[in-house]
């Protein structure tokens, strides 16, 4: 099976510094893939990279067989790629359902939409993704005053709306309660038999629990990769990462 | 029940009061002169108009609306400046005054009415689309954006100044004879030309609120709280931006055409970067984030400088300064902010209350 992304010898530099050097990866379709690593390790510059949001000093991204090398963000959004930031990015002074109905995404010409006031398919996927976020209640509210754990979800919902081919989800359990977490698990899960997701995270209890593949990164390129067990016995993985972990 | 002032439909039936109480109005007023000077207060709320959909939708402020609004007004005093000339008399004298025997291209589209009207409001709207393309694909915002705005427009300003042969200089256009629409002339000192204004104002505001509801104004609200998560999204900020900007100018420049219809003379005043910035300091006041407090806040602020101005001269400009003020620090959201507040403490009470009544609270004119 052809992998659903393929990033070919992937460089980012800024100035003189290398960010990423010479990163090479394929997530197979179907697959969780988490992508771990310690801080300043370049994670979220491959997600900003994969995203078009900075674009590679030099190597190929292809997604789906098309060469999204180079592209706008809302091109490769369109082509099937949505994510989750970090920072959980929602659009706060909105209301929860315009959150939602603003990701689903699926007409974006502005022409069209200037004559749009019902958007067919929107009510089900919606109240769809609300129960799955746990926001049914908090619909109506603006974004701005949800907790933090709300806002995640909120933004993981937001990136459900757009039903991706590929989801990027970048430290989507940061700030979350152990109920939540396992929530969040139970619904990777679930999310894996439909479409591709590539998470980041920290957290090793939660990559045991989802992982199909783990990938460590270290200084901008790939130390390993393999199932979790291959990567927690590997002893260079352990050096620069888990070990440091544990030390902490 | 929810915050009246989110209601689609109370929004809808205080539009419809606010304009029921405009159309009252010639019906009540004789006085021809005031008349016209209320029809220009309605081309004032049409700019006030175009800058609450572009700033307060889009978030994109403009401190140069004067180029679309300028040029509006410039290509309609040309059109009824050409209506005047004859087949005996074809020269506009501006240009035999200032040595030019011969009518240049740049007014030949003028000559005739109907596609003299149709440059006077596709020039700026072309304008819009042409300028805010480049800029919003360099990614141009913010406080960038408007100084880029405000350099554009004091080029026109000097272009049309120093192009006396073409514009009449800093004397400006002054049509001999008001607009004339087929056989019919429109004569701006009488309820006609409040009429022109009014159903203006009123389709422009409707098609602007339809806007703001439907699913393209839905994503330039997105646009303005955080522009970058909406590229993730799959939409192409840019042009969503260069868009409502658009829309935003042909308005101004629709506000450019009634304006000169209703005065009969047009200048390089009317680029004045001082204009451009009141239109905004209007939609501040009034609350930008709602047409219908844009436009009333047009109205306060020019009705307050015609009478308070002219009884307190320059003090004039420092209690508008102070007032400017006051509202920016206290009500960010402008006059239309106290009546969300107003509404939403009704809201709150006939909550808490066990009134049996299902809708406590009159519809205010809200947004």
């Amino acid at each position: 099976m052809a992998g659903l992304l393929e990033i070919h010898h992937l460089c980012k530099s800024f100035d003189t510094i290398k960010v990423i050097d010479d990163f090479s990866l394929e997530v197979v379709e179907g697959t969780l893939c988490c992508l771990v690593g310690p801080n300043g390790a370049g994670k979220t510059t491959t997600m900003d990279l994969i995203t078009g949001r900075i674009k590679p000093t030099s190597g190929k991204l292809v997604f789906a067989g098309e060469d999204i090398t180079g592209q706008d963000e809302h091109v490769i959004a369109r082509a099937g790629i949505g994510r989750k930031f970090q920072v959980p990015a929602v659009l706060r002074d909105l209301t929860v359902r315009q959150n939602l109905t603003v990701a689903f995404s699926r007409q974006t010409n502005p022409f069209f939409n200037l004559l749009r006031f019902n958007v067919p398919g929107l009510k089900d996927k919606l109240d769809e993704i609300a129960t799955l976020a746990g926001l049914t209640h908090r619909l109506d509210e603006r974004a701005g005053i949800l907790s933090h754990g709300e806002t995640q979800w909120l933004e993981i919902g937001m990136v459900l709306m757009q039903s991706p081919r590929l989801m990027l989800m970048d430290e989507p359990i940061a700030g979350m309660t152990e109920g939540e977490i396992e929530k969040t698990a139970r619904i990777f899960k679930e999310l894996r038999k439909s479409t591709t997701l590539i998470v980041v995270e920290h957290d090793m209890g939660f990559v045991r629990e989802i992982a199909d593949v783990v990938t460590v990164m270290h200084m901008g390129s790939l130390l390993a990769q393999g199932t979790i067990q291959q990567i927690e016995s590997d002893p260079r993985v352990r050096d620069v990462y888990l070990g440091e972990q544990e030390a902490a | 029940m929810g915050n009246l002032y989110y209601n689609k439909t109370a929004q809808w039936i205080a539009y419809a009061a606010f304009f029921a109480a405009l159309a009252i109005i010639p019906m009540r007023i004789d006085d021809d002169f005031l008349l016209n000077q209320l029809a220009t207060y309605g081309v004032y709320g049409l700019l006030a108009l175009s800058i609450s959909l572009c700033w307060g939708f889009g978030g994109i402020l403009n401190l140069g609306q004067g180029i679309a609004f300028g040029l509006g007004a410039y290509g309609m005093a040309m059109t009824m400046q050409m209506q005047s000339q004859t087949v005996e008399n074809p020269i506009p004298p501006i240009m035999l005054n200032n040595g030019l025997d011969y009518l240049p291209y740049l007014w030949w589209p003028f000559q005739n009415t109907a596609s003299g009207l149709i440059f006077a409001l596709g020039i700026p709207t072309l304008f819009c689309a042409v300028f805010g393309r480049i800029m919003f694909k360099a990614r141009v915002s913010g406080a960038f954006f408007a100084i880029m705005t405000l350099a554009m427009l004091s080029a026109f300003y000097t272009i049309i100044l120093d192009q006396q042969a073409y514009t009449g200089g800093v004397n400006g256009i002054t049509p001999p004879s008001p607009l004339r629409l087929g056989s019919f002339e429109i004569d701006p000192y009488s309820s006609v030309g409040y009429w022109v204004v009014f159903f203006a104002l009123l389709i422009a505001t409707v098609v602007a609120k339809l806007i703001t509801q439907s699913s393209f104004g839905l994503v330039t609200q997105a646009i303005r709280d955080d522009a970058e998560r909406v590229r993730f999204l799959g939409y192409s900020v840019s042009g969503y931006e260069t868009v409502i900007y658009s829309i935003s100018g042909f308005i101004a420049a629709i506000a450019g055409c009634l304006w000169v219809m209703l005065v009969q003379y047009v200048s390089p005043a009317q680029l004045d970067v001082g204009f451009s910035i009141s239109m905004v300091i209007w939609a501040a006041i009034g609350g930008r984030m709602s047409l219908i407090g844009s436009i009333i806040g047009a109205f306060v602020i020019q009705g307050g400088q015609s009478y308070l101005g002219d009884a307190f001269l320059s003090t004039w400009l420092l209690f508008l300064g102070g007032f400017f003020i006051l509202v920016v620090r206290f009500l960010p959201n402008g006059l239309a902010s106290l009546v969300e507040a107003g509404l939403g403490l009704i809201a709150t009470k006939s909550k808490t209350a066990t009134s049996h009544e299902p809708n406590g609270a009159k519809p205010f004119p809200a947004e």
